[in-house]
């Protein structure tokens, strides 16, 4: 194969990659629901437990090595399992905020730019901490620091989602 | 050169341009310029540059010497100006994400690097398959630039929705058009490296002038089409409002 027609894939398969991301674009719904199922269906003290330094070292402390490599191995895999959730109401989030981030309301606009940053600073929280989840996964002898700040940012976003929610229902008894 | 091929030909050198003007008034008339003022002067650009061209064609000059170096020149600016606007649909981006700025800004560079460095390997490795033509030379640098360029747009559209950024309309109709432009340029360059026939050649032609035709109705579209329905003031009334603050004082009472 020439170098020629390589470039001519690489080109053909880039269109088509734009086309799908402008089309998919046009069907994005607005995941209001979703991220709130999303982050209600979290249990976020277990996973506060399973990130624990605290826990961690007490396991490390009175476990055989192998019998803690294997714990560990399967506490990651669950915290994992978390993140994955959780980055993905912060999308779904993040996706709503924006919806209302353009309305021409002032203090909707507001709240939808707090929810925005709120989303994609938690999103971004979250994938730091799935990364080291996945180093804690496949060394687990590791000791890892996971992000305080993600907890307090799911705090925050739970409270962004709670006044969205409470005007909601205001809105529904109202009329 | 067959009838329908000259007119297929003229019309997809003009009509695009013809478009542009309008993209350029819609701009202008929707002071969009402001915020995209790098795009504002491509489109300007483009639009002077073929005017430049097509006198050059109508009074003959485009059969002399001058025309590789003002087709060179005109290239340049016009690759530089379509670097010019993906840094600003950058801009437009990050502006108001400010921890997912400095993020944003170093994975850019990487990926700039990234592309930069799998241009010129690609180019020096397939140097030897590129024929002796001069269109032939500018086009193995043609190739490489459309490369990143692509590269830099897919990485924009990627990231801002690894974190959920939905880009307001223009800003995702030019990264859009961009993209398409710059795979539409990435075939054709790529294509000119090697030894072509004089028919192959004549219908190769028309892919850029078309896929530019197709990228400058993209721009009008998103330029034209109203922004996407969100939550609007009218499903939202006012009075609405102020009641709804009050129960919120009274929940959180």
């Amino acid at each position: 194969m020439s170098a020629a027609s390589v470039y001519v894939a690489i080109a053909f398969v880039l269109a088509a990659v734009f086309t799908y991301l402008a089309a998919r674009r046009r069907r994005s719904p607005l995941g209001i629901d979703k991220a709130r199922a999303l982050m209600s269906s979290l249990d976020i003290e277990a996973f506060r437990n399973l990130v624990d330094p605290e826990e961690e070292a007490f396991l490390r402390s009175n476990l055989p090595s192998d019998e803690f490599k294997t714990i560990q191995r399967e506490r990651a895999w669950a915290a994992l399992a978390y993140m994955r959730a959780l980055s993905h109401a912060a999308l779904e989030f993040s996706r709503f905020g924006h919806a209302m981030y353009n309305s021409s309301d002032p203090r909707l606009a507001e709240l939808g730019r707090q929810i925005v940053n709120d989303a994609v600073y938690l999103r971004l929280r979250a994938l730091e901490t799935s990364g080291r989840l996945f180093v804690a996964a496949t060394f687990p002898n590791l000791t890892q620091r996971y992000p305080k700040s993600l907890f307090e940012q799911y705090e925050h976003s739970s409270g962004l989602l709670l006044r969205y929610g409470m005007l909601e229902r205001a809105r529904r008894q109202a009329s | 050169m067959t009838l329908w091929y000259k007119l297929l030909f003229f019309y997809l050198w003009i009509a695009p341009h013809l478009l542009l003007m309008v993209v350029a008034v819609l701009l202008l008339k929707k002071r969009l310029y402001t915020n995209f003022p790098v795009f504002t002067i491509y489109t300007c650009y483009e639009i002077a540059e073929f005017v430049l061209l097509l006198a050059m064609a109508v009074t003959g000059l485009n059969r002399g010497a001058l025309l590789m170096p003002v087709y060179l020149v005109t290239l340049g600016i016009s690759t530089a100006l379509r670097f010019g606007v993906l840094q600003e649909v950058f801009n437009n981006i990050f502006r108001e994400h400010i921890q997912l700025h400095a993020l944003a800004r170093i994975s850019l560079r990487w990926t700039t690097g990234f592309l930069l460095a799998t241009a010129v390997l690609g180019s020096i490795f397939a140097f030897a398959q590129t024929s002796d033509s001069a269109i032939a030379d500018v086009a193995w640098l043609g190739r490489g630039i459309a490369l990143i360029q692509c590269g830099l747009v897919l990485f924009l559209l990627m990231f801002s929705r690894l974190f959920g950024l939905s880009l307001e309309s223009y800003v995702f109709g030019i990264a859009l058009g961009f993209g398409i432009l710059s795979s539409v340029e990435l075939a054709n360059w790529a294509l000119h490296t090697g030894s072509l026939t004089d028919s192959m050649a004549r219908a190769l032609n028309l892919l850029p002038t078309g896929g530019y035709h197709v990228v400058v109705l993209l721009w009008l579209g998103y330029l034209v089409a109203p922004a996407r329905k969100v939550l609007q003031p009218s499903d939202l009334p006012v009075g609405d409002m102020n009641q709804w603050n009050q129960e919120l004082e009274r929940f959180l009472q």
